[in-house]
């Protein structure tokens, strides 16, 4: 059960980090492999305020701009000139690979190969159901839930979120009817750039400790989610964030703890085989 | 520096060398060539170099105390390491195949095979007793060490040889198969791998042959690397390597192997060695995350800047025709071009370009549908469509904006599979055939969306339709020009014929991609027709062509369905309509609403209100 309470935790950091992950892929068509590397550079600004002295539940802050700030960026000056040039796709995905390995030992180059933590308290220990979980675990999952509430209401309720999933069904309808696209596009660079931010946040308090490659591994269990749940879905990101993180935890308490992972690259490797649309997608999403 | 410790430097500096532009080589016929997006290619260096080590090296358990663990330990003498090394590298290949088969998006099997390459590495670190684990496989034997002493600088420089001599014949293995017409295929399934399908181009065969072709240099490479080494382990191989063998390519220029061994020296190699000079600065940890750095920069403003690599890819001549100076299209001068420079479909015979034999009319049943149905999550675009075209008429089909038109036209032609419904052609129940083999069977379709390949030629983008051409496949492009050569200088006679034809002559040796909407429209017509059809499916063939030049067309389609060709034509125009196609199908929101010439249709009030005035 204990091994429950583990899955639960590294699907609510997870969900956080694959609802921005395949909003941008919907909405602005990048499949953004330089994700993991915005993340890891927002825990380190948190880290970098948390070192002032100042709480690291304030310095999330810092860190949710950061991402938000970066991820607007990198659109705005790399991804979005390419894409206008009217290449592959692939051409972007080779970029973003780029952007990934800048980003990732850039940051390394920086603050160079040491692991650094927190200065917070894991708070008390609640045990129930069988599980064993801290205060701060408890908080991320309660952040999780808050942030899925919030992101439900965007895209149901506000005419920002319906004409982001406009812009992500059509973009050239969107346009012709009067969507400002490149806004919208803007907008949800900063919206999951925001989430990047706050995943990579609590993906440091999660693990305890960490430096510059600590995710270099997280990529696949972002795209494992995402595919799962079918690319560009929100909803399936949830759903497919939950059924990862459970699943490579209850693995490694059952089988062994070295090859968590692997049942996560299966399922990313038997959806892409057979399901490229996810589990409830269609053909058409493609 | 002495002149042995530099014969040792150079021969490393000729080994390393050999291995990066063999490994580049590799991916660069992938990539560059066929458009395989492979992120993974690393695993097939890697398989080569675990292979040819576990295939030279003597038993685990007897052998060095037992220390390490691995499978096989066959201590085969050299060269079948070697030769082990590259077969296992192309069987390595077969398994991936699904990933980059015909259905998946491009970047969604690079991200396939991204990860499988990381899964890969994590498998062999912790599962020890397979190839030791982390720690890898060491003492790996040198080739004929029993023969020779692999310390002295003869053998590391022959070392050295070997490999290089190795690299080139590698080049020129690709070499002869990128000229081939099979290069040409390759090359347009990665312009546009739809199209190529639609041409009758086997997509999945290509593309594994190709895959397993790049996993067995790799795998070569490997071996060669193990053998001078004499070590491999998970450390080597992690997926980041392979971008780096990405950026050597990309910087050195992708689609010419001439550019990917540049980018072998530049990239992997230059940096080894560039660091190696580097006087010691900061952490341990700082120059080799500044070299990624580097690498990730690189790649970025190498494809701003100069997308197509130092060396780019070469603009293949084949007109035969004494050259005119090379005219570059101007694809903003539509409507001046149309009126004056082409246009002159005059009275050259379409017929005599087509190697069919002639055919007497019968009007029989060519193709037919049954119920035919499509829906797309749920909405339904074409619905119970039953239709049959008959053989030598020039069958329109007409109908407002999402009627289902161009969906029904996918359907015949295989590019998408219908929910329900039956298709036949000549009578054969097609319904589950490829459309690569539908259309080399005779049943070609062109798009309503622009469709060329780009970055082939004009005259590359007609003669890669001719079906039956004996380069036109691995084994045929291995055999050389000796025997396609000919062959294909008569393919190409024909593409230059048809081009005259469509007064387009001056542009057949500039890039496709370049031309004006309505010349492309022109080469997508004369493509097909090169396909050499029976039934010949066109979408939208006249948009954006001048009224002139359209009647032209009309009129040579008319004289084709005489001679027995069998056309159907999805337009807009309805005095193309009127003018040249008997019957006329009408579709509406997803059925046929009626059938008939155009006279009878006009006086039909139900399709006058859906269509003709709407």
């Amino acid at each position: 059960m204990s091994s429950f309470g583990f899955g639960l935790i590294t699907a609510a950091v997870l969900a956080i980090a694959t609802v921005g992950f395949t909003m941008q892929f919907a909405v602005t068509n990048v499949l953004n492999l330089a994700y993991g590397s915005v993340m890891i550079n927002s825990a380190y600004v948190t880290y970098w305020v948390n070192q002032h002295g100042i709480s690291v539940w304030l310095a999330l802050f810092a860190g949710v701009f950061c991402g938000a700030v970066v991820s607007w960026c990198l659109n705005r000056v790399i991804y979005t000139p390419f894409q206008r040039r009217n290449l592959a796709p692939i051409t972007v995905v080779i970029v973003s690979l780029g952007v990934d390995l800048m980003g990732t030992f850039g940051l390394q180059a920086i603050v160079g190969g040491s692991y650094v933590t927190y200065k917070m308290s894991q708070g008390h220990e609640f045990h129930f159901l069988g599980m064993f979980l801290s205060g701060v675990q408890l908080i991320i999952i309660g952040i999780c839930a808050g942030v899925l509430i919030l992101i439900h209401w965007l895209l149901k309720y506000t005419r920002l979120g319906k004409a982001m999933r406009a812009t992500s069904a059509n973009r050239n309808l969107a346009r012709n009817s009067g969507v400002k696209t490149q806004f919208i596009i803007s907008m949800t660079w900063i919206i999951s750039g925001a989430l990047c931010g706050l995943a990579g946040t609590v993906f440091a308090m999660n693990s305890g400790v960490f430096e510059a490659t600590s995710n270099e591994l997280y990529i696949v269990l972002l795209l494992a989610a995402m595919f799962l749940g079918g690319p560009g879905e929100p909803y399936g990101a949830m759903f497919g964030a939950l059924a990862i993180g459970l699943s490579t935890e209850i693995s490694a308490a059952y089988i062994t703890a070295d090859y968590k992972e692997v049942i996560a690259f299966l399922v990313l490797l038997g959806m892409l085989a057979f399901r490229p649309y996810g589990l409830f997608g269609s053909e058409k999403t493609l | 520096m002495s002149l042995t410790s530099f014969g040792f430097y150079m021969s490393t500096i000729l080994v390393y060398g050999a291995v990066d532009a063999l490994a580049c080589l590799g991916l660069s016929i992938e990539f560059g060539v066929a458009g395989i997006t492979n992120f993974g290619f690393i695993i097939f260096q890697a398989a080569g170099a675990y292979t040819a080590a576990i295939l030279s090296m003597p038993n685990a358990a007897t052998s060095n105390g037992g220390f390490q663990e691995f499978v096989l330990g066959w201590n085969l003498p050299w060269p079948l390491p070697w030769i082990g090394a590259t077969l296992v590298g192309g069987l390595i290949a077969l398994p991936f195949v699904f990933l980059v088969g015909k259905r998946l998006r491009g970047d969604f099997a690079a991200v396939g095979l991204l990860v499988s390459a990381v899964l890969l590495n994590l498998l062999v670190k912790n599962y020890v007793p397979f190839l030791n684990g982390d720690a890898g496989i060491s003492l790996v034997p040198a080739p004929l060490q029993n023969l020779f002493n692999p310390q002295s600088i003869g053998y590391q420089l022959a070392y050295g040889g070997v490999a290089i001599i190795l690299t080139v014949l590698v080049y020129f293995l690709l070499r002869r198969i990128t000229e081939s017409p099979y290069g040409r295929s390759l090359r347009a399934m990665r312009d546009n791998d739809v199209v190529a399908d639609s041409l009758g181009k086997n997509l999945r065969g290509q593309r594994t042959s190709i895959l397993v072709l790049g996993g067995m240099i790799a795998g070569l490479s490997g071996a060669v690397l193990v053998g001078f080494i004499s070590l491999w382990a998970p450390g080597a191989w992690g997926y980041a390597e392979t971008i780096v063998l990405f950026a050597a390519i990309i910087i050195g220029g992708a689609g010419n192997h001439k550019g990917a061994i540049l980018g072998a020296i530049l990239v992997p190699l230059g940096f080894e060695e560039i660091t190696r000079f580097l006087p010691p600065f900061g952490s341990p940890s700082l120059v080799p995350a500044l070299e990624w750095v580097a690498i990730g920069l690189l790649i970025i403003l190498f494809l701003w800047f100069r997308p197509n690599g130092i060396i780019p890819e070469k603009r293949r001549i084949l007109s035969t025709i004494v050259h005119r100076a090379p005219v570059t299209p101007d694809a903003d001068d539509d409507d001046a071009e149309s009126a004056s420079n082409i246009g002159s479909v005059n009275d050259f015979d379409f017929r005599s370009v087509l190697t069919t034999a002639p055919v007497v009319n019968d009007h029989r049943v060519m193709l037919s549908t049954q119920g035919l149905s499509k829906s797309f999550s749920g909405v339904t675009v074409v619905s119970g469509v039953s239709i049959s075209i008959q053989q030598g008429r020039l069958t329109g089909m007409i109908g407002p904006n999402g009627a289902g038109k161009s969906t029904v036209m996918a359907m015949l032609a295989g590019t998408l599979s219908p929910t329900s419904g039956q298709i036949f052609f000549e009578g054969q129940d097609v319904t589950h055939v490829a459309s690569y083999k539908r259309a080399q069977a005779g049943l070609v379709r062109t798009f309503q969306l622009a469709s060329e390949f780009k970055k082939l030629t004009v005259l590359e983008n007609l003669v890669c339709a001719i079906p039956h051409q004996s380069g036109d496949s691995f084994t045929g492009s291995l055999r050389g020009r000796r025997y396609w050569g000919s062959e294909d200088t008569s393919n190409i006679e024909r593409a230059e014929e048809i081009l005259e034809g469509f007064g387009l002559s001056q542009y057949a040796d500039a890039y496709a991609g370049g031309l004006s909407g309505g010349q492309r429209r022109l080469v997508e017509i004369m493509r097909a027709l090169l396909a050499e059809p029976t039934v010949l499916l066109l979408d939208e063939p006249m948009a954006g062509v001048h009224r002139n030049l359209a009647r032209k067309i009309g009129n040579h389609l008319v004289k084709l369905c005489k001679a027995g060709m069998t056309v159907v034509m999805v337009e807009h125009e309805l005095s193309i309509m009127d003018e040249f196609c008997d019957p006329v199908i009408v579709l509406a929101e997803g059925k046929v609403l009626a059938e008939g010439t155009m006279a009878e249709l006009r006086a039909n009030s139900e399709v006058v209100e859906a269509y003709l005035v709407g």
